[in-house]
């Protein structure tokens, strides 16, 4: 068992030992994917916000024709081979444009959805492109492989000139039309009433989308691309309400997602595009999990403090009513309250904490405090009962029950006392404790 | 006060000024020759059924949509230059509440056209400041907009339109799924806007607070009619405001959009998104 598994993992390719490599060997094609990262992350707030990640999408693969369509030109007119990012870059944002025009055609002047307008739209740019690369002449160099899938090791210097000018460029542009990409991202009919100009804006930011595309289209590759938009964005997205903090958190996600990407492409010997997504999307994943206000954990977290607030609170009442209580005998609290003996025991550690109780020789009383506590539960429950009754109509018998969860809602006593013109005796008789 | 109002006109140039506004979306019309005058400082409440054309109007208004035939000016200028004098404060379902942004971002947008690329100066933070103030909502500036009640959220745009300090205040709905409470305290809010001069045009669909406006304008598709509400408040007014349309009109629409449809494709004109 033992030896098969070992050969299966060899068979991996998993190699342990590059985990590094592209920090000792391939810095510079490390340091620009994580610049493309970054970009990506940051211009993937607006994408995500103004629900246009199908667009991005679709911008992404559209790019492929005009990368080819650039690379044939080129090689038609013979360039100088500095200026093939150029071209390239040139090819991807007439492409990108092209598409967007063609998705408004026929949007408009069809009976077509947009979103199955830009289905069509993008597919077909793709499928083109795709055509159009086996259709280049012999002896181009191109790499299908590494334009759809990502291969960092094809990122040569005037790829890294192209990283290097295009990112820090668009970051600074979003910071300083941060204010108006908010606005029109948040209310655009307003922003248009304003006369701010929405239209010039949408396509600047679809511009700079493109050409961070096509800049780190050899480490993300354009199929996944917009993986590096839209996650980082929504990862962040979960975890904050303020628009700058989103961008920053989205930028660091997708620098960070970049970086171990690179890393974990390099030991299992896979294209860096899959590699990064995998990483991005757990860290999404970590991100709904873990986030403060709509996370699975904290909200679990809350959930069982509000258990043991309660039962705590149960606890006291019933220690009240019983009187002492030895800590080895916790049955008869047991049968008051329903809880397991490792809940009372927990319970009663916690509110001698608190100064609600205290145990001497084995045996629980009541503190001062904690006799007012109780006392104000009590009072709780039994107005909870009478409001139950004279105002929402429940029926006297099954009042207890109901009663006994809205007295943890303590706090509300004093208004709920003003309410019933701050009665005497509860529906079953019982006098109700002054506070 | 309608005699009063047009009297005014002669005199000052009234705040909106709507002249044979007609607009139709693919050769079907939303707005029929509708033509009314609004006096500057006056409250006006615009009603009518779902489709009358409320919004639209309001767009026309705001010179998002230009009117096929006639024209709307506001303050005496083309609806489209008047643009820094008119604020919207947006239908609630129109807001992105998720949006990470809080009470003073959404304040400080009505400073969007002031300053350099819309990022606020110190003069801007102060006038954002004052109309929270106004409002009664200093207390949540740095709140986000989802951790607000229903009329709370109202406030905040209205507070954007006052630090915007335009003139003419365009409401799309502002009672719409707030209770009576804050409909009364969103109502004096706009009775203190009108008293500093500002003229209101609110799109309103409840029926039961129409004596509060100045002005009761009924739309239709065109304006059944227009005046103060103890003149023009009636159930005669009601019924043919929401009592449908004229139906013989409807079907010579019908006709002829399927003949444009069918014989000249560019007559058609598309709906904008």
């Amino acid at each position: 068992m033992q030896r098969k598994t070992s050969i299966l993992l060899a068979q991996l390719q998993i190699d342990s030992s590059q985990i590094f490599a592209p920090w000792q060997y391939w810095l510079p094609q490390t340091l620009g994917s994580i610049a493309i990262g970054v970009t990506c992350g940051v211009l993937g707030c607006f994408v995500v916000l103004r629900r246009m990640a199908l667009i991005g999408d679709a911008l992404s693969h559209s790019i492929l024709p005009g990368v080819v369509g650039a690379l044939l030109l080129f090689g038609l007119v013979g360039a100088n081979e500095k200026w093939l990012p150029l071209w390239l870059l040139g090819g991807a944002m007439v492409a990108g444009l092209l598409t967007a025009v063609i998705i408004s055609i026929v949007h408009r002047h069809s009976r077509t959805k947009e979103d199955s307008a830009i289905g069509i739209a993008f597919t077909a740019m793709f499928a083109l492109g795709l055509i159009a690369i086996s259709s280049l002449p012999r002896g181009t160099h191109f790499d299908l492989k590494c334009f759809v899938y990502g291969e960092p090791l094809a990122i040569a210097a005037p790829d890294l000139w192209l990283m290097g000018i295009i990112c820090p460029l668009v970051l600074l542009i979003v910071a300083l039309m941060y204010q108006r990409l908010k606005l029109i991202s948040f209310d655009p009919i307003g922003a248009s009433a304003l006369g701010v100009p929405v239209q010039f804006v949408h396509y600047l930011l679809m511009g700079m989308l493109a050409a961070t595309i096509v800049a780190g289209i050899k480490s993300t590759g354009v199929i996944l691309v917009v993986a590096m938009v839209i996650t980082p964005a929504s990862a962040a997205y979960q975890l904050t309400n303020r628009l700058w903090v989103m961008l920053l958190l989205a930028g660091s996600i997708g620098g960070l997602s970049a970086g171990l990407g690179m890393m974990l492409a390099f030991t299992v010997n896979a294209p860096t595009g899959p590699s990064m997504v995998v990483v991005v999307v757990i860290l999404f994943i970590l991100a709904v999990l873990l986030s403060p206000s709509h996370g699975w954990v904290f909200d679990q977290v809350r959930k069982s403090r509000l258990a043991q607030h309660v039962a705590q609170e149960d606890v006291l009442k019933a220690v009240y009513r019983l009187g002492e209580q030895r800590i080895d005998d916790p049955e008869p609290v047991g049968e008051e309250t329903g809880l397991p003996p490792s809940r009372i025991r927990k319970s009663i550690t916690r509110l001698v904490q608190e100064g609600l109780m205290r145990v001497t020789n084995g045996v629980a009383a009541l503190t001062d405090a904690g006799q007012k506590h109780a006392q104000e539960l009590v009072r709780a429950h039994r107005l909870w009962e009478t409001y139950l009754v004279e105002k929402a109509g429940v029926d006297p018998s099954v009042v207890h029950d109901q009663a006994e969860l809205l007295e943890h809602a303590h706090e509300l006593a004093e208004a709920l006392d003003k309410k019933l013109g701050k009665p005497e005796k509860d529906p079953h008789g019982s006098q109700i404790p002054r506070g | 006060m309608i005699e009063h109002a047009s009297t005014q006109v002669e005199t000052a140039i009234a705040a909106v000024r709507a002249e044979g506004v007609t607009v139709a979306y693919d050769a079907r019309p939303v707005l029929r020759s509708v033509s009314f005058t609004v006096p500057r400082g006056g409250m006006v409440g615009v009603i009518g059924p779902n489709g009358a054309g409320k919004s639209t109007l309001l767009k026309c208004m705001l010179g998002l949509i230009k009117p096929d035939y006639g024209h709307i000016e506001i303050f005496g200028q083309p609806a489209k230059e008047a643009r820094r004098e008119v604020a919207y404060v947006p239908q609630t379902e129109a807001v992105d509440w998720d949006f990470p942004v809080t009470v003073q971002d959404v304040v400080l947008m009505g400073r969007a056209l002031e300053g350099f690329l819309g990022w606020p100066r110190r003069k801007d933070h102060e006038r954002a400041h004052h109309a929270l103030e106004q409002v009664g909502m200093t207390p949540f500036a740095r709140r986000h907009i989802r951790q607000l009640s229903g009329g709370q959220q109202r406030r905040v745009f209205l507070a954007r339109a006052l630090c915007q300090e335009a003139e003419l205040l365009l409401l799309d709905e502002p009672f719409a799924g707030v209770d009576a409470s804050s409909e009364q305290a969103i109502f004096t809010l706009i009775d203190d806007i009108r008293d500093l001069g500002k003229t209101v045009i609110v799109v309103n669909h409840d029926l039961s607070i129409l004596e509060r406006f100045d002005h009761v304008l009924m739309l239709n598709q065109r304006v059944i009619t227009h005046g103060p509400p103890s003149e023009v408040v009636n159930d005669a007014n009601l019924s043919a405001t929401y009592g449908g349309r004229l139906a013989l009109l409807d079907e010579a629409d019908e006709t002829l959009r399927q003949r444009i449809a069918k014989e000249d494709k560019h007559l058609t004109r598309t709906a904008p998104d």
